[in-house]
């Protein structure tokens, strides 16, 4: 089991990119359209942007998942269940990208407007696309394992760091 | 129709969306927490703080996510959809930037990373840094030690040759010393100081070595030799020390050079062979004498027939002419010396037969001094000269023949008495030299003494002083005889070369030497 790399940063260093934070602060503030989050999104503009903050989330994944492959800063459990962890994610983008998608082609009266919430039903075309969209409806199940990995890694680099060092430490 | 339709229940959905929401809060919140706890901990960690800002923006993913699920909730179970439906896109918004928040905290990495490397660079190069002078340092640390060890080692080894040499240089029995380029004594060894009897060394460094040779001619062949040469082997030369007695030394001199081929000075061990020089001449002398006597018994034997045919033929003549006293005394003088040179020739044989080896017996030395003094000294006293004895007591028993020795005995008291002529001492002394295991007689007088050039030849066979009818001439050359005979040896020091001796005014000492008898252990029985 080896700790992640202890690396020192610069303290002058800059952790937000802050020209391009401020761009796409500025973008999502000019767009004061309706967004839908897994329920439904009624104009398609804040749909869109919800969807391509989600691609650009999945990039962002692929990209770290990429990296530590290719250049593992360390070995062991936890960076094993970061890994996970980020995969779990991934995988819960890709659902609600699909979810999202296929919530904006929902017939009309699909869901009963009962007063009921616990009698509500949900009348789709039978068909496993459909199913797939039921199904994936229940998105917490990718989310909550990935953020309980997460925690589960950080918890390990914890564990790993309060203990005595093998080698020479941080780095 | 209604068959082709799926009808699906919405409270799972809402169940796993109402806890999933719970829980993402949960553990996006302790997911900070703990990620703040290792930043707390390291916080120049660059990847802590990755990961802080991660579960941050993660956190806040989470909470707004869910917060607007579950606010949802609450406007559906109250009934009021339509208000809902204006705060939903808020909702949307605030995920959307949420996710983008969490996308750029992710691309982060790619700058934490460079960072990340960039340390482990320098930590790799600080290391290799360490490593290189740790070797350095433990090279340097092993040269030193070596340096150490092999100056000491050297140190030791030039302690252990300085010591070698030093104790040849003061050991020696021979004379050691060294020059310097002016040709002064710079340092000497004891035996040095003792053989030209200096008593200390400052008398002798600074000295010009050619102050110790005889004359300046001979000190400047010795230095010719050593320029040209740059050695001399085997310099015979005679050194006057402190004393002012000339040494005979062979002297073996070393040129000392530098790098340039300078001379600095020069070594020299000098040789003293002052007894070896003594010893030859004495050789030398037995020779000549063994050589003198050899030539003398054959004349003698040779001349004693004739001679004896002259005294009877003298003596009958004078029977003869016993009235005729002129021709009577004429013949008494031919019998006279006919008789003369009988005893001549009687003594030149002694001089040359060696001794019987039955009239040798052990007797006491000092009982034929005796002897022969009791018949001396009344002679001796009418020309007021005086016997002083000192005769050791219990004297060794030595082999010889008393009668013969008595004759040297005579011969050495008749030649003090000459040398004395009146009124003078002659010393007689006997002792015992338990080193040599000898017996040594000492005859010595206060008589004029024997000049220097003639000392080498006073044992020759008719070499006197006397006048003409006063002596023969093989007085000494007989006693010579006789003591070799007995195995001894006789010497002439003119001065005495004892101290006592000179303390006395003894200006003449025969020195005779004889062996002690050794008994064997039947004899001994």
């Amino acid at each position: 089991m080896h700790a992640p790399a202890p690396v020192r940063c610069d303290p002058g260093f800059t952790i937000w990119p802050p020209v391009l934070a401020a761009w796409v602060l500025a973008f999502l503030l000019a767009l004061p359209s309706q967004a839908w989050a897994v329920q439904a999104h009624g104009q398609s503009e804040g749909w869109l942007v919800h969807q391509l903050a989600h691609i650009l989330f999945m990039i962002a994944l692929i990209f770290l998942l990429t990296v530590l492959h290719r250049r593992p800063p360390g070995v062991g459990r936890p960076w094993k269940m970061l890994k996970l962890s980020l995969f779990l994610f991934l995988l819960w983008n890709i659902d609600t990208i699909t979810v999202h998608w296929l919530a904006s082609r929902l017939p009309e009266g699909a869901v009963d407007q009962c007063a009921e919430l616990a009698d509500r039903h949900i009348h789709l075309p039978a068909s496993s696309l459909w199913l797939f969209y039921y199904m994936g409806s229940l998105d917490h199940l990718l989310c909550v394992p990935a953020i309980v990995f997460l925690f589960l890694s950080l918890r390990g680099f914890a564990a790993e760091t309060g203990q005595p060092r093998m080698e020479d430490g941080k780095g | 129709m209604m068959s082709d339709m799926l009808h699906l229940p919405l409270l799972p959905v809402y169940l796993v969306d109402a806890v999933g929401s719970a829980l993402m809060i949960f553990f996006a919140i302790a997911s900070m927490l703990e990620a703040r706890r290792l930043l707390r901990r390291d916080p120049q960690n660059v990847l802590w703080a990755f990961f802080f800002w991660l579960t941050i923006t993660l956190c806040a993913l989470a909470i707004s996510r869910s917060f607007w699920h579950l606010l949802r909730f609450f406007f559906l179970m109250a009934g009021k959809e339509i208000e809902w439906r204006q705060l939903a896109p808020f909702s949307g918004s605030i995920n959307t930037l949420a996710f983008c928040a969490v996308a750029m905290s992710i691309f982060y990495y790619h700058s934490a990373e460079k960072v990340i490397a960039t340390v482990r660079r320098d930590a790799d190069l600080l290391r290799q840094a360490h490593r290189e002078l740790a070797a350095a340092h433990e090279a340097t640390r092993q040269l030193n030690q070596t340096l150490e060890e092999r100056v000491e080692r050297r140190t030791h080894a030039l302690r252990v040759s300085e010591e070698k040499f030093r104790s040849l240089f003061e050991a020696s029995k021979d004379m050691i010393f060294f020059c310097d380029r002016e040709g002064r004594i710079c340092d000497i060894n004891d035996s040095g100081l003792d053989l030209l009897a200096f008593p200390s060394r400052d008398q002798v460094v600074g000295r010009p070595l050619g102050e110790l040779f005889p004359s300046p001619a001979v000190y400047e062949q010795f230095a010719m030799t050593l320029a040209q040469q740059g050695h001399v082997k085997d310099f015979e030369v005679q050194l006057t020390g402190g004393t002012g007695a000339p040494r005979c030394f062979l002297l073996t001199t070393t040129a000392i050079t530098n790098a340039q081929g300078e001379v600095q000075g020069c070594e020299t061990i000098a040789i003293d062979f002052s007894h070896i020089k003594e010893v030859t001449a004495q050789l030398i002398q037995s020779e000549k004498m063994t050589s003198v006597g050899q030539l003398a018994a054959g004349v003698a034997h040779e001349i004693n027939t004739p001679l004896g045919i002259i005294l009877g033929y003298t003596q009958l003549l004078a029977e003869d002419f016993v009235d005729n006293q002129e021709v009577s005394e004429t013949l008494g003088i031919i019998e006279k010396q006919t008789k003369i040179c009988r005893r001549i020739v009687a003594d030149l044989l002694k001089f040359s037969h060696p001794a019987v080896e039955q009239a040798m017996r052990p007797d006491d030395v000092n009982k034929c001094l005796v002897e022969v003094l009791a018949i001396v000294e009344h002679t001796l006293n009418m020309d007021h000269i005086f016997i002083h004895r000192c005769l050791a007591q219990s004297l060794p028993q030595v082999m010889l023949d008393a009668e013969r020795l008595r004759q040297v005995f005579v011969n050495l008291i008749n030649n003090a008495h000459y040398a004395i002529g009146n009124e003078g001492i002659i010393g007689v002394w006997s002792r015992h030299l338990v080193e040599e295991q000898e017996v040594e007689v000492i005859v010595a007088d206060t008589g004029a003494g024997i000049p220097p050039e003639v000392q080498n030849r006073i044992f020759d066979p008719f070499f006197t002083t006397k006048g003409v009818g006063k002596g023969t001439g093989l007085g000494l050359s007989v006693s010579f005889g006789i003591v070799k005979d007995h195995g001894g040896r006789i010497e002439a020091f003119s001065p005495p070369r004892d101290p006592e001796l000179l303390a006395v005014d003894m200006h003449t000492a025969f020195h005779i030497r004889l062996p002690v008898l050794r008994r064997q252990p039947d004899q001994e029985e």
